[in-house]
């Protein structure tokens, strides 16, 4: 008996035992409460995976943010800056599907690391820096898209309207590959998430990002090049919303400037879940990935259980705590 | 002996503490008695801070008993303690550094959330209280803007201030402290038990030991090896219960050779004066000074660190020298050990990646990091310095406060510097690692590393410098060579008593 419980202390210092736990948890409401046994099919599953993977691909870039104690609030709007910029340029600019990827891609970077440097260089708060970056690019995909969605039916030169086909780049992103099993944009969220682990735990900025969040003025004594660390670590996340907003607008067929409205709130959400710390200097893409899968099973089950979406926004929000305090309270313990 | 009639005032009955799998604490047994000085001694991660963050309430949750007079009671927080009558100056200086000496005194004393403060009145109590400990600064300061001496002062003061003490912990308050400063710590700590107070005393500095102790505990990897009288202990036998083996720091015997002048600094503007001197190849040039000396500033200034750049001012190896950045600084081959702990290691990363932060490239392609050649070279580093680590992949906050010192120095030595700036190297760690922690940095300067040497230990610059530079408010005051200079002269000239 006390060995066991020695062994589950043991277990329990590692971070992502302790992640585990709500996870199980919910994977064990969603087996006891199976709808019938809807939340035994495949089918459940592969589509709980595709709803979560745009707020996903956030979350993995929130991840770096937040390793180097800071905050992202800006991605939600670039998601919506960036499904417009994609529909726009592939569609009634017609430029071809790399270019205007790359482009997009371009502008999320932009973005990022404009806020980056605003955090970095006259040091101002990374809360208020990406609160007005929110509010700007919301501001700029709605200006751009002249306050309606941008779909393949537009009004041409001449005034006349035309449709063209849907680019290819949307189909590509919204099918499903492996035998009808996996949506691509679940893949490429776990292509996202295993980029940003490689960068966290592997590579030398990675340890920079942990160094300037653990404790800016020591990094900055061991020669940490503290500033560009921070602008690369929002270039990231930035890049990363451009690539979830280009899976957006694909999803949708079309770019919608009120959309990815409250992502940036899931996705810390999905960090948090995961047990990363907002205090900075802590944490990992591998819990961001767990904190992924528990909140995306919660409401799946709560939504198989046709709760409706009122209850499971307040169910949600609870359990968000009762889960961090879970966590919290486990690390005490094994301390 | 006289106490064993009434209980003691504060008592420990085999009381364990484990972290993870580390024993802090081994069945420790410890009686406190009033009007009694009782120093803790021992080794880096002896047990030291753990004790006495169970004696303050910082820790709740061990096993074994703690009785005051004679009733267990278990503190379940530091508020309980302080009610008890127990006041503590932690190691790790607790003080918030954006709000002012008042506030932070104000802090202390608790009181209830809600209650009104008379301002006037506190800022004037907090005054008198820094006026106690010798600190002459305005309450309505912000402690930010205190130096680090100062700041334990503070801590000290507010503690001292709150009045009711019946035990007062002090956990290595002077290691910040030049000898004149830690006088007056001292003469403190004399009155308080002089009025009946029980006082714990951690320090590293035999000294210290010497003068103050009634009573010695020894420690030992959480166990306690004795606990003596002063008069039933000689320092050998300390020391030895301490290391459980001989120490064995020599003198340094004069340096190998001196060569060539590798940092020349002209005519720098520091504080209110100007500061010129050349460090040699192969030199260990120390710097003396009290509080408001600069010294510090100057590493910092050399480092890239400090306010401005100075082109033209500093010459290294005949060119100019004027880095923006520490990163340009190590780039250049120059490294510093900074004092204050919590500017040198960053507590949730792990000791691996804390050693190689600053030396990070030399361990990387194409921007991966090699963790394999990277753990080769930090183990065996420690291992030469005796770092004592649970793990390479343990936070380096779990170190006990020596320990992070070294690990540190570590990070310094990777770099493989050819300028090493010291910051007072020797702050907190025990007999021990000090002289490890020596033999690293005279070697070094063997293999031709120039190493500029700020101590506010009087005794570790006499052991190890080939020449020392005294420092009075941004001016040189006195220079003297190896044999020409010991710890009085150096004293007579900080305290500007000698031509
Ligand atoms: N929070 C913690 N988590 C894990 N291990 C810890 C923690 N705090 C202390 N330890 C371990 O407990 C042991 C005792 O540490 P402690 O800080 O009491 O040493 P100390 O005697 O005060 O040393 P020093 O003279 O260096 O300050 C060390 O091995 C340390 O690594
Ligand atoms: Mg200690």
């Amino acid at each position: 008996m006390t060995t066991l419980r020695w062994r589950a202390a043991r277990l329990l210092e590692h971070s992502a035992a302790r992640a585990l736990v709500p996870l199980l948890c919910v994977l064990l409401l969603g087996a006891l409460f199976h709808a019938d046994g809807a939340f035994f099919d495949w089918q459940a599953h592969r589509s709980m995976l595709r709803e979560i993977s745009v707020v996903g691909i956030l979350a993995c870039g929130m991840t770096l943010v937040i390793v180097t104690a800071g905050i992202d609030l800006s991605v939600g709007s670039l998601v919506g800056l960036c499904a417009v910029c994609v529909a726009l340029f592939t569609m009634p600019l017609g430029l071809p599907d790399g270019v205007g990827v790359l482009a997009v891609l371009a502008l999320g970077a932009a973005a990022g690391a404009t806020c980056g440097a605003l955090v970095a260089y006259p040091r101002l708060q990374p809360f208020i820096v990406t609160l007005a970056m929110m509010v700007f690019a919301r501001g700029l995909a709605k200006w751009l898209a002249g306050g309606q969605k941008v779909t393949r039916s537009f009004r041409g030169p001449d005034g006349d309207f035309v449709t063209v086909p849907s680019p290819r780049l949307f189909e590509a992103i919204d099918t499903r590959v492996l035998g009808d099993n996996v949506s691509v944009v679940t893949l490429i969220f776990l292509g996202c998430a295993f980029g940003c682990w490689l960068v966290l735990s592997r590579m030398r900025i990675g340890r920079y990002l942990y160094a300037v969040g653990g404790n800016f003025e020591a990094a900055r004594l061991s020669g940490v090049p503290v500033r560009s660390t921070l602008v690369f670590a929002y270039a990231l996340c930035g890049l990363l919303a451009a690539v979830a907003g280009i899976c957006q607008a694909a999803q949708e067929t079309h770019g919608d400037p009120e959309t990815g409205m409250g992502y940036e709130l899931d996705a810390i959400a999905m960090v948090v879940l995961g047990g990363t710390s907002l205090a900075g200097g802590r944490g990992g893409v591998g819990l961001t990935l767990i904190g992924a899968l528990t909140l995306g099973y919660l409401q799946k089950t709560l939504s198989l259980n046709a709760y409706s979406t009122e209850a499971r926004l307040m169910l949600t929000g609870a359990i968000l705590i009762a889960a961090v305090l879970f966590q919290r309270r486990l690390a005490r313990r094994a301390a | 002996m006289s106490h064993d009639a009434s209980p003691a005032l504060f008592e420990l009955r085999s009381v364990t503490k484990t972290f993870g799998a580390t024993r802090a604490l081994d069945s420790v047994n410890l009686e406190l008695h009033a009007g009694e000085v009782h120093v803790l001694a021992g080794g880096n991660g002896a047990g030291k801070s753990t004790l006495i963050k169970i004696l303050s309430g910082a820790i709740s949750d061990y096993q074994g008993e703690l009785c005051a007079r004679g009733l267990p009671l278990r503190f379940a927080d530091p508020g309980a303690a302080r009610r008890h009558g127990v006041l503590t100056i932690h190691q790790e200086l607790s003080l918030v550094p954006t709000l002012s000496i008042t506030d932070n005194v104000l802090l202390a004393q608790g009181g209830r959330g809600w209650s009104f403060v008379s301002r006037r009145r506190a800022s004037q109590q907090a005054a008198q209280a820094c006026l106690g400990v010798g600190l002459d600064v305005s309450a309505e300061t912000l402690v930010e803007a205190l130096s680090i001496s100062d700041r334990q002062l503070v801590e000290i003061a507010r503690a001292l201030h709150m009045g009711g003490a019946r035990l007062v912990i002090f956990d290595e308050p002077t290691s910040a402290l030049s000898d004149v400063e830690s006088r007056r710590l001292l003469d403190r700590v004399e009155q308080l038990r002089a009025s009946g107070c029980a006082v714990v005393y951690i320090t590293h500095r035999m000294h210290e030991i010497r003068r103050l102790a009634d009573r010695i505990t020894v420690l030992r990897d959480g166990q306690v090896v004795l606990t003596r009288t002063r008069d039933e202990l000689d320092d050998g036998e300390l020391v030895r219960a301490m290391l459980g083996h001989d120490p064995s720091d020599q003198v340094r015997s004069g340096p190998a050779h001196v060569g060539r002048p590798r940092l020349t600094v002209r005519e720098l503007p520091l504080g209110d004066g100007r500061v010129s001197f050349e460090l040699h190849e192969g030199e260990i040039l120390g710097l003396a000074g009290l509080m408001g000396s600069f010294a510090a500033a100057l590493l910092l200034e050399l480092f890239g660190a400090g306010a401005a750049a100075r082109a033209e001012r500093v010459q290294l190896e005949g060119r100019p020298f004027a880095p923006r950045s520490p990163g340009e600084a190590l780039a250049h081959g120059v490294a510093l050990l900074a004092s204050d702990r919590s500017e040198s290691v960053i507590a949730s990363l792990s000791v691996l990646a804390n050693a190689t932060l600053s030396s990070l490239r030399a361990y990387t392609r194409l921007g991966f990091v090699s963790g394999a050649r990277e753990r080769a070279d930090v183990q065996l580093h420690g291992a030469r310095i005796a770092l004592g680590a649970p793990s390479l992949a343990a936070d380096a906050g779990t170190l006990s406060g020596g320990n992070q010192q070294k690990l540190a120095l570590v990070r310094c030595l990777l770099t493989r510097p050819r300028v090493l700036l010291l910051d007072d190297p020797t702050r907190g760690v025990d007999v021990g690692a000090r002289a490890e922690v020596h033999e690293r940095v005279r070697e070094l300067a063997q293999q031709g590393a120039s190493v500029l040497l700020f101590s506010s230990d009087l005794d570790e610059l006499c052991e190890l410098c080939d020449r020392v530079l005294c420092l009075r408010r941004g001016s040189v005051v006195f220079e003297s060579r190896r044999g020409d200079f010991d710890r009085e002269r150096l004293l007579r000239a900080l305290l500007g008593t000698s031509a």
